[in-house]
């Protein structure tokens, strides 16, 4: 472990290209991915949680259905929708980053949006009567109401975010791990496994886990200086 | 006139309410009172349009929802400043500062108009729901247990600050309690439910000191006028 993470260390600093390529397609698809999945599955989970409408519970019941999507079975859809005889593929997204986004987003939208839910399903009754009390508008209730899911935002968001940056399963099929345009830190830790190297396959995981630990600081950062 | 006819509320299969005829007459101050259970919450929730019976009917006498003021049994503290929640209520009023500020006044909150008010203790958070339902001027006024987790400094402070206002808006009001001291202090009328009917209802001395009903008369068996 001590040699993996002096090996990592030393990656980091060497500038490596090979490396640089991975750490920066990971993190453009990562964040490309947990932004747009936030801002898909936020508003609908706080839609989900607040209002009253047919049909409500069995969205809810979909949503976490699709919470449990296996990442393999959903870069498999992508990969058929987009192969060269799938029905998109004329958008030519199927070995490109951004295909690999596609599919991040199709498995993190339901996790975001059940997180958000979860989250604000207790509250949304107490804010709904005491907003009705007042006289409040609908849409007034509903701009307070996405003012009290802060911290479930910001919960979501890294719950999206780690998900995006751990998953392995569906960049691999979508993605095809090419070196210098798709290869990803898990798709490459998963490479030189294979191929014996587990001192750089370590490395790389750890990191993996510096970056999940400085994405995570800056958000308690972020969080303290909002006071959220 | 408020007026509900044969009204009926159910959760699932069971009967929460069932009043068959109840009428509050305008500037009226009725205070609900009975155990737990009883339907006191749900008839509140019910004049507030919170909830619909399933059967019946219930008259508001053309009263719109600006002009009913619903204080909940858990009133939600906003993530925002304690003055900020109070102008909550004057949504297109002038001057929202300074009536947010004298109604903060009145339950003694004034100190903590700046302070944030998810931070503010159960029974604090309780006169911040007070203010902010009587910062203006409502027709009809419901308030479910408003001295709920105040201590009695504050119950005293929260009960003048309702009776003035009943007093200069003329409004009707309808709250619950479990204190019949408070029912005696606040009301004129009182309406005693048991199991979701109407138990008894009369002037309020008349059922707080010589209730006829046995089930009003076991409420009342341990309180002393």
């Amino acid at each position: 472990m001590d040699s993996a993470l002096e090996r990592a260390l030393r990656l980091l600093v060497s500038g490596d290209p090979l490396l640089v390529s991975i750490i920066v397609v990971t993190l453009k698809m990562t964040l490309f991915s947990s932004c747009t999945a936030l801002l898909l599955g936020a508003p609908y989970g706080v839609l989900l949680a607040s209002a009253r409408f047919p049909g409500r519970r069995v969205l809810i019941l979909l949503n976490r259905t699709l919470m449990g999507l296996p990442p393999v079975v959903c870069g498999l859809l992508c990969y058929m929708l987009f192969s060269g005889v799938g029905p998109l593929r004329a958008l030519k997204l199927l070995f490109t980053v951004a295909g690999m986004v596609v599919a991040q987003v199709l498995l993190i939208s339901p996790i975001v949006a059940g997180s958000m839910e979860t989250a604000l399903s207790p509250l949304v009754g107490n804010i709904r009567e005491s907003a009705r009390g007042l006289g409040l508008s609908r849409g007034k209730t509903f701009l307070l109401t996405l003012n009290e899911s802060k911290y479930a935002l910001v919960s979501s968001y890294l719950l999206g975010f780690g998900r995006a940056m751990a998953e392995v399963g569906a960049v691999s099929m979508v993605g095809g791990a090419i070196a210098y345009k798709t290869n990803v830190m898990t798709t490459a830790i998963m490479m030189y496994t294979n191929m014996g190297d587990f001192s750089y396959a370590l490395a790389l995981g750890v990191l993996l886990l510096i970056i999940s630990l400085a994405v995570n600081v800056l958000a308690h950062l972020l969080q303290r200086s909002v006071g959220i | 006139m408020i007026e509900l006819t044969n009204i009926q509320k159910r959760y699932g299969s069971r009967v929460v309410l069932d009043l068959p005829a109840l009428t509050i007459a305008p500037g009226e101050r009725l205070a609900l009172i009975g155990p737990n259970g009883s339907g006191k919450s749900t008839l509140l929730r019910l004049l507030a349009g919170v909830i619909c019976a399933e059967e019946g009917t219930l008259r508001l006498d053309g009263l719109s929802r600006a002009e009913i003021g619903y204080l909940p049994q858990h009133p939600y503290a906003f993530d925002l400043s304690v003055q900020k929640n109070v102008e909550l209520a004057l949504a297109g009023e002038q001057e929202k500062t300074r009536k947010a500020q004298a109604a903060l006044e009145r339950v003694g909150l004034l100190h903590l108009c700046k302070a944030r008010a998810n931070r503010l203790s159960g029974g604090e958070t309780q006169r911040m729901a007070i203010a902010r339902v009587l910062v203006r001027p409502r027709k009809l006024l419901l308030l479910d247990e408003p001295t709920a987790s105040a201590d009695i400094q504050a119950i005293e402070l929260i009960e003048n600050a309702i009776h003035a206002y009943a007093q200069e808006t003329g409004c009707t009001l309808v709250f619950s309690s479990h204190a019949p001291s408070q029912a005696m202090r606040l009301s004129t009328r009182v309406l005693a439910l048991d199991g979701g009917t109407i138990g008894e209802l009369g002037e309020t001395e008349q059922v707080l000191q010589t209730p006829q009903v046995e089930s009003t008369q076991a409420f009342l068996k341990n309180w002393k006028i």
